[in-house]
């Protein structure tokens, strides 16, 4: 078949005989996640993300010098505050590296969720003018983040090796608690992507928001300080769970509370769901209305 | 099967006029409130039946498309006439599946390009040659597409030298030129155009009217939106005339030009 077609007519016949169909009708109801189709527009997740570190790194001159600066600029308040003031305790581990440890993804988490929450609104031009599945750009916004959650990482790294912290099989719960830091940023990411497109305050509560936020989460103090029988409400904030996971799998110490942990991924999974069908069902109409 | 690249069914496209207003969440739950006892008031006084019908926000709709039914076979090009607010836009759009429709639907056979603004994508502080990838890919290229036009590209848009440069240092009739160039250099079969050739380097646009001449003649199907008369001529045998949402006429180019001089440029609704 493939090799009658020499000319360019014959090519152009064979095309046009090959055509995919697509039909255009009203939205209908809950859609589906349509999973399969953001696999094959993985190009443009990708450069997405290129383009937003590309340009990130271009206008700030200390790009890079920034993503190290913040959680050690942060933990350096901290242990003056609560390690060296308020004397929190901080079990067998000097405060400094164990507010950094949690400052890690903290850190990723409160960028990775102000990205993916004004993600929609940064990208208007291009929803109101290209068709794409829309969840590419806060997906793209959460991943972007990745980076400078590794080098804040590897510096994680060398103050395990300057306080000789020697590393505990727990280690390699890592990667599973990284995910659930991303999966929690874009969980709430979404909804509130979502909502940034109808009500444009969003933007300006979620500061606010985050700072309460870091309160209510183990960065500056271990949870066991939270009483026991409140643990479990306390991990309905699932970044406790991350925080915590985070903390053991570096420092080895406190292995994570079971229900607090359990309330956690509970939590992120539920709201990763239905954030994704939200999402979806709000699609359609952000190219009218953003 | 045949050989229809377009067709829509009574395609309708229904806005409300306060959704463009962009709300504030706090101003949203004050109204909610503000509302919601105003409500119970009303359903509390004694004439609560005749205040029931006046919702706020009644009547505020318009109905951008109503109706559209029309059919494109491959390799026609068609111009899209109609004045301000027509819903020219509105139709690529929903063509293109950047919207949907309220009601009606269509049939695509093909894979679709949309030009419906030129410089989509862009970003001002990355280099023409970061934006050609960027703007190429959004535009729905393969990187691969990408790279063997490349040269073309840069060809065609004349920006030389420049093409490392960050484009916010570029002129505007610069940056609409590689606009055009990433743009005219897309694949598909069906290509929806809407408003690319108010373009004001008079060379330039000769060029690109025969760029796109050159596209009608390979066969591919285009729906041209322009206010240009001449271009619309010297591309498209057939043009459909939107008035307010409805098509008043399908047909013969010239005869639809003069349809639509005609027609009072200042009729609004
Ligand atoms: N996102 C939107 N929200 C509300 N109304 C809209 C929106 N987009 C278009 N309209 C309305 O739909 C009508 C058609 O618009 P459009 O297709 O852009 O006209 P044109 O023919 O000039 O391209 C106009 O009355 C416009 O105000
Ligand atoms: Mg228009």
């Amino acid at each position: 078949m493939v090799s009658k077609l020499n000319t360019p007519g014959q090519r152009y016949m064979y095309r046009i005989r090959n055509l995919p169909l697509t039909l255009i009708h009203p939205p209908k109801g809950l859609a589906p996640l349509e999973l399969g189709k953001l696999w094959r527009y993985r190009d443009l997740l990708y450069l997405f993300v290129w383009r937003d570190i590309k340009v990130r790194y271009k206008q700030t001159f200390v790009g890079t010098a920034w993503a190290l600066l913040q959680p050690l600029i942060a933990c350096l308040v901290l242990t003056l505050f609560f390690g060296k003031l308020a004397r929190i305790s901080s079990g067998e581990v000097p405060y400094p590296i164990f507010a950094y440890t949690a400052l890690v993804p903290w850190t990723y988490f409160v960028n990775a969720l102000t990205h993916s929450s004004n993600s929609l609104i940064f990208n208007s031009t291009i929803i109101t003018r290209v068709y794409f599945p829309r969840l590419i750009i806060p997906i793209s916004a959460v991943a972007t983040g990745l980076l400078d959650f590794a080098i804040a990482l590897l510096i994680l790294f060398g103050l395990m090796v300057f306080y000789g912290i020697i590393p505990t099989p727990a280690l390699l719960t890592l990667p599973f608690f990284m995910l659930m830091s991303l999966a929690t940023a874009l969980g709430f990411g979404l909804w509130l992507a979502v909502l940034n497109v109808e009500y444009r305050d969003i933007k300006f509560i979620l500061p606010f928001l985050t700072q309460i936020w870091l309160f209510a989460t183990p960065v500056a103090y271990p949870s066991n300080l939270v009483p026991e029988k409140w643990r479990i409400i306390y991990g309905l904030n699932p970044m406790a769970g991350v925080v915590d996971g985070f903390r053991w799998a570096i420092l080895g110490t406190n292995p994570p509370h079971i229900p607090l942990l359990i309330a956690s991924i509970t939590v992120v999974t539920i709201l990763l769901i239905g954030g994704l069908f939200f999402f979806r069902y709000k699609e359609d109409t952000f190219a009218d209305v953003v | 099967m045949g050989n229809i690249a377009i067709r829509t069914v009574n395609l309708g496209k229904l806005f409300y006029l306060n959704q463009k207003k962009r709300g504030k969440l706090r101003e949203t739950l004050e109204e909610k409130i503000r509302l919601s006892l105003k409500h119970l008031f009303t359903a509390l006084s004694p004439d609560a039946k005749k205040n029931e019908k006046k919702h706020p926000f009644a009547n505020k709709h318009i109905w951008a498309l109503k109706n559209v039914s029309f059919e494109v076979k491959h390799g026609e090009a068609v111009g899209i006439l109609g004045h301000n607010g027509a819903g020219k836009s509105v139709l690529l759009k929903i063509l293109s599946q950047v919207t949907k429709p309220t009601e009606g639907y269509a049939e695509i056979h093909g894979r679709v390009g949309a030009m419906l603004e030129v410089g989509t994508g862009f970003h001002p502080e990355l280099t023409g040659r970061e934006n050609i990838y960027l703007s190429g890919a959004i535009l729905g290229m393969t990187r691969r597409e990408i790279k063997t036009k490349f040269d073309e590209i840069v060809e065609f848009s004349e920006i030389g030298d420049l093409l490392d440069m960050p484009i916010k240092y570029y002129s505007s009739g610069m940056q609409g030129r590689l606009a055009f160039a990433v743009a005219v250099h897309l694949e598909p079969e069906i290509l929806l155009i809407d408003e690319v050739l108010a373009i004001e380097d008079i060379s330039f646009k000769e060029k690109c009217l025969s760029k796109l001449k050159e596209i009608v003649r390979e066969g591919r199907t285009v729906l041209f939106v322009s206010h240009n008369m001449d271009s619309l001529k010297t591309l498209c045998n057939r043009a459909i005339l939107l008035e307010r949402g409805k098509i008043v006429f399908d047909g013969d180019i010239k005869k639809a030009i003069s349809k639509y001089l005609s027609g009072n440029p200042d009729a609004k609704l």
